[in-house]
């Protein structure tokens, strides 16, 4: 046993002295300037500047490891034909995919849990809103020196780049941006005696579409799915509370970047809240493990009435019977507290991202300029529908003569961006916590309004939380 | 009588044990009266309905190519779903690192098990009560504290995504219930058994092998049943320890097929309950050879310290 | 006498090389990562943010925002409700109700006793993920077997998950756990000989005497030990809750594993999520101890 132990010890030893002497090489000049060296960028590297190595346009050689989640089936096919582009381009090189057919969510705590023991793919996809606490932790490679030598990153509107800019560096390349739609079922709510292109007045009207759908009775049709509690995860944020808060003329932060718990907006949102479930949002989104994905099948088939979602599970609709989709499925933005459909919640979509960690940093990025071409960007988002990142990417035909995908387009002028502060994912639980509560009606709203700010202390600390 | 009662004089726990296993033959006395004969059945009723119900559903979904959440007549019976499981997902492969995994552990725990059972039991330390109660002890341990070190224990030993982290750390998790159990066992057999052995002439090693296993086979073949049946239902350290495709047990991919719900389709409760019906196979066969083994192991195990 | 020590001590050193495989892995496994887990809930260690860059010592900080959040005092709560409904009053009593009817129906003659017993230990042998699957089935809202079997008889559904989180964790998780305790009180009884209760019988004792004067001395020694196997087994169960309902709407079936866990891997604040775990060890091993030492007192 002693001698197993001693072993262990000089395996770790040995781990760490690698570690040490791979810093020091990293750290000399001779490294910085020739970035396919096997030693690895400097762990501690801080988010301002580019600390990474310049690309040197060289021959890029070696394993380029790309890691990626997917459940819908879509991206595989272009992420082959990418990693195909870069082995014909540097044949000393070689890409591996490990696609993981898992969560969003999963795959994240995943990465993250690599990540932080010191491995992890040299190229990996996730969210946009993650590039706060990406940076924070040092996981992520600044992009500056690399996009700043890339013709296509003209394509790019300044709008889009302000989406992955932290601390004044770009984090990620994004490729498909984030819009939602307030989904409508044309022949429920014809059924309940509405309007064919019926159209919310304000915020409370689509509660009052909401209840005559209920009133009317139709079997197996539920009125309306409102995200609340941590099973909605990010939908509960993105797709319920924020866009009623943002209708109700709350703020997520105020001018200091202190995050806003009580408000009268907030307890406006808590309302509705309540309101929705009574009767009209179904409670078993509350336990159920992912209840975007059946919310998302049922409004498809007709069996929910109402559902503000992102405006790529279109895709999903369309592709199974685009004809009925188009028939029966209505989108419109989120209405006001006052006024129609006018606005909507944009965000950088999923991005790609090079790890910090990575010894092939040169070969990471020329994987991520192939997978991001005018043809892939513009193809991939035609089947999975999201506005483009880079502008040249929605001349393509299929882009041009798609209705939807020009008038999601279009309404990415109305969107307002939540900003991209790491402290947003605690927001997002504490959201969780007080939505879950009104909606399971252990509290009234303004009671929940308070436990909201409660909950975004305890989460933040009481110097970045105010309430009003 | 046990050669070993006889031997002792006294009853062992393990004579007790299987005392208690033997069903007393049945009583040539009055029938039961009708009256007692309805609550006894209603009662059976019950208890049959609650417990079994579960498992009606289970066999009709995976029968059913329309499987859904309820018990139902299968409205397409079918059996492609088992042939789905193997040819789309891929689950012979599945059940075979399930399969191997689960008989590696059991014969890595039960020799490990066996022979610090033994030797805790035969320990001669003023304090070796304490030694007993901490390995009980460390299955106060909550699981989900241990899962991110062992994450980065794994990495840095090189144990991530092999059949070798898997199977060592599936043992190690039983480990303190089985010592503890054999301790037990081992506790009920006389030393002077191995003794005389010894003076005999035999090596300590062989006498255990010899004299001592044999007396305790109905011990280790507990441990060896619960060993592989821990394996074969552990899923929080697969999570951490698998992500090829090739390497995961069926706890991994029930566990992922759940959460994953494919995208943007519901649940294929059909092909799921296939998976979980062969699943159980393996566990049926071990608990009904070793039932009667078990109910002695554990009535030994409550015996106290 | 001397011949005889040094015998003891090579003995002993032979017994200590025999614990050294189990010990190895305990170490490396259990200690390793539980010393590992105590340490990290002194820091504010996350997985993801400025955290994960610079994890800080932060002492007793951690433990401090535990026993000041609100929602603390609610997984306590919810941890005491669920092993005191699943456990004591779950698997415990009817684990005993069990034995005691198979055992009388055993020894009336009642050949479906079989049946029964195995019913009863499938649902316990199969892995919790399963049982998970079968429960998640049964509770569904709109289409579980529960809810259809009250539409055949007229009436409404319940939304089990929604409504009663804890009432149906809690039978999902009797359903799984009774055997084990069904077992060993069926075990002990059937230590019994029936010449017993015949005695018993002739000479006029009423079934409630022959109940206490012959059954109950025979199940109270292993019944302590049988209810602090069960109490904390249930205690750290979290699978099966996870599967059900992640945490209960609103917080209400979030019990003390669950909530380290979630705490750890969903809002990756690793070092606050060992820091409930540290709790939760302290509070088992508080509860083994006290029991260990007070039915060792009993015996």
């Amino acid at each position: 046993m002693d001698e197993v132990v001693r072993q262990i010890i000089t395996r770790r030893r040995f781990l760490q002295l690698s570690a040490v002497s791979a810093v020091a090489v990293a750290c000399s000049p001779s490294a910085v300037s020739s970035p396919s060296s096997a030693g690895s960028a400097p762990a501690g590297s801080s988010p301002a500047g580019g600390s990474g190595g310049a690309p040197s346009g060289g021959a890029v050689t070696g394993t380029i490891n790309v890691s990626y989640p997917d459940e819908a089936g879509l991206k595989p096919k272009y992420v082959e034909q990418a990693a195909a582009a870069v082995k014909a381009q540097f044949p000393g090189a070689d890409v591996k995919i490990d696609l993981q057919k898992v969560g969003d969510d999963d795959f994240y705590t995943k990465l993250l849990l690599a990540l932080d023991s010191g491995t992890g793919p040299d190229v990996f996809h996730v969210g946009g809103s993650s590039i706060g606490e990406l940076a924070d932790a040092s996981y992520v490679e600044p992009l500056d020196n690399y996009v700043s030598q890339w013709a296509d990153w003209s394509q790019y509107p300044d709008s889009v780049r302000t989406g992955v800019t932290y601390k004044g560096s770009v984090w990620a390349i994004p490729y498909g941006l984030d819009m939602r739609w307030l989904y409508y079922r044309k022949d429920d709510l014809q059924k309940a005696g509405l309007a064919a292109d019926w159209q919310p007045a304000n915020v409370q009207g689509i509660l009052d579409a909401a209840t005559a759908v209920k009133n009317a009775n139709e079997t197996n049709v539920i009125p309306y799915a409102l995200y609340a509690g941590p099973a909605g995860s990010s939908g509960t944020a993105d797709h319920a509370f924020v866009p009623l808060l943002w209708a109700y003329g709350g703020e997520l932060q105020d001018s200091s970047g202190k995050w806003i718990g009580d408000s009268p907006a907030t307890k406006k949102v808590m309302a509705y809240y309540q309101k929705a479930y009574n009767g009209l949002s179904p409670k078993e989104i509350l336990t159920s493990t992912k209840p975007w994905t059946a919310m998302r099948e049922k409004l498809g088939n007709g069996q929910l009435a109402l559902l503000f979602e992102g405006g790529w599970v279109y895709g999903g609709w369309a592709s199974a019977n685009k004809a009925a989709t188009e028939q029966n499925v209505g989108y419109v933005l989120h209405p006001t507290e006052n006024g129609g459909p006018s606005f909507t919640v944009g965000g950088p979509g999923t991005c790609w991202y090079i790890s910090s960690r990575s010894t092939n940093k040169q070969g990471a990025w020329e994987f991520i300029k192939a997978m991001n071409t005018a043809e892939i960007v513009g193809k991939l988002n035609a089947e999975d529908p999201h506005p483009v990142a880079r502008t040249d990417a929605a001349d393509i035909p299929e882009f041009k003569s798609d209705p939807y995908l020009v008038a999601s387009t279009a309404a990415l002028a109305k969107a307002k961006f939540t900003a991209p502060d790491p402290g947003y994912s605690k927001v997002i639980e504490a959201i969780q916590k007080a939505t879950a509560r009104v909606a399971a009606g252990e509290l009234g709203p303004d009671d929940a309004a308070k436990r909201y700010t409660d909950d975004l202390t305890q989460a933040l600390g009481a110097d970045k939380v105010t309430s009003q | 009588m046990t050669a070993v009662t006889a031997a002792t004089g006294r009853t062992t726990v393990d004579e007790l044990a299987r005392r208690a296993t033997t069903e007393p033959p049945p009583r040539p006395k009055a029938r039961a009266g009708p009256l007692e004969w309805i609550l006894v059945h209603i009662a059976f009723l019950v208890v049959v309905a609650f417990f079994l119900v579960p498992f009606l559903w289970l066999l009709s979904a995976a029968f059913d190519a329309k499987a859904s959440a309820y018990i139902q007549f299968p409205v397409e019976p079918t059996i492609m779903n088992f042939v789905k499981i193997f040819t789309e997902h891929d689950f012979a492969r599945v059940l075979a690192n399930s399969v191997f995994v689960a008989v590696a552990t059991m014969i890595l725990v039960v020799f490990t098990v066996s022979l610090a059972g033994y030797s805790l039991s035969r320990l001669d330390l003023r304090r070796k009560d304490w030694i007993t109660y901490a390995v009980l002890l460390l299955q106060t341990m909550p699981i989900s504290a241990t899962m991110v070190p062992i994450y980065g224990l794994a990495r840095q030993l090189g144990l991530r995504n092999s059949y070798l982290g898997l199977i060592l750390i599936h043992a190690a998790i039983e480990l303190p219930f089985l010592i503890w159990l054999m301790k037990g066992f081992f506790d009920s057999i006389p030393r002077h058994l191995e003794e005389a052995a010894w003076l005999d002439g035999r090596s300590k090693f062989r006498a255990l092998i010899e004299i001592v296993l044999p007396l305790a086979r109905p011990g280790l073949g507990i441990a060896a049943g619960l060993a592989f049946l821990s394996a074969w239902a552990e899923v929080l350290m697969v999570i951490i320890l698998i992500d090829q495709d090739n390497l995961k047990t069926v706890p991994l991919a029930f566990y992922e097929a759940m959460r994953t719900q494919g995208g943007y389709t519901e649940v294929q409760y059909g092909v799921i309950a296939a998976m979980a019906v062969i699943y159980l196979l393996p566990v049926m066969v071990v608990f009904f050879a070793a039932r009667r083994l078990m109910v002695r192991g554990l009535m030994s195990s409550t015996r106290g310290l | 006498m001397a011949v005889a020590a040094r015998g003891r001590l090579g003995r002993n050193r032979l017994y200590l090389a025999g614990l050294s495989p189990a010990a190895f892995l305990l170490a490396l496994f259990f200690v390793g990562p539980a010393l590992w887990a105590i340490g990290s809930s002194f820091t504010n260690r996350a997985l993801v943010g400025l955290d994960a860059a610079n994890p800080r010592f932060v002492g007793l900080d951690n433990y401090a925002r535990l026993f000041s959040d609100p929602d603390f005092g609610r997984v306590i709560l919810n941890s005491v409700i669920f092993v005191i409904g699943s456990a004591i009053i779950g698997q415990f009593v009817l684990g005993l109700l069990l034995a005691l009817l198979l055992d009388y129906a055993q020894r009336r003659g009642f050949l479906a006793t079989s049946l029964v017993y195995a019913a009863v230990l499938l649902a316990w042998v199969n892995p919790t993920i399963i049982a998970g699957f079968l429960w998640v089935a049964m509770f569904d809202f709109y289409n579980g077997s529960l809810n259809a079997g009250l539409h055949v008889v007229g009436a409404p559904p319940v939304n089990w998950l929604g409504q009663g989180p804890m009432l149906a964790v809690i039978i999902a998780n009797t359903w799984r756990g009774t055997a084990f305790t069904m077992l060993i009180f069926l075990g002990a009884l059937r230590t019994i000989p029936s010449d017993i209760y015949e005695a018993a019988r002739v000479d006029g004792a009423s079934a409630f005497r022959r109940f206490w004067d012959h059954t109950l001395p025979i199940l109270r020694p292993i019944a302590a030990l049988t209810l602090l196997s069960v109490t904390m087994a249930t205690f750290g169960t979290f699978i099966l809750i996870q599967t059900l309902t992640n945490g209960g709407p609103a917080f209400q079936t979030e019990v003390i594993a669950l909530y380290a866990f979630h705490e750890a891997f969903q809002n990756h604040a690793v070092g606050y999520g060992s820091t409930i775990s540290v709790v939760m060890l302290a509070l088992n091993l508080a509860f083994a101890v006290v029991f260990l030492r007070w039915s060792r007192a009993r015996a």
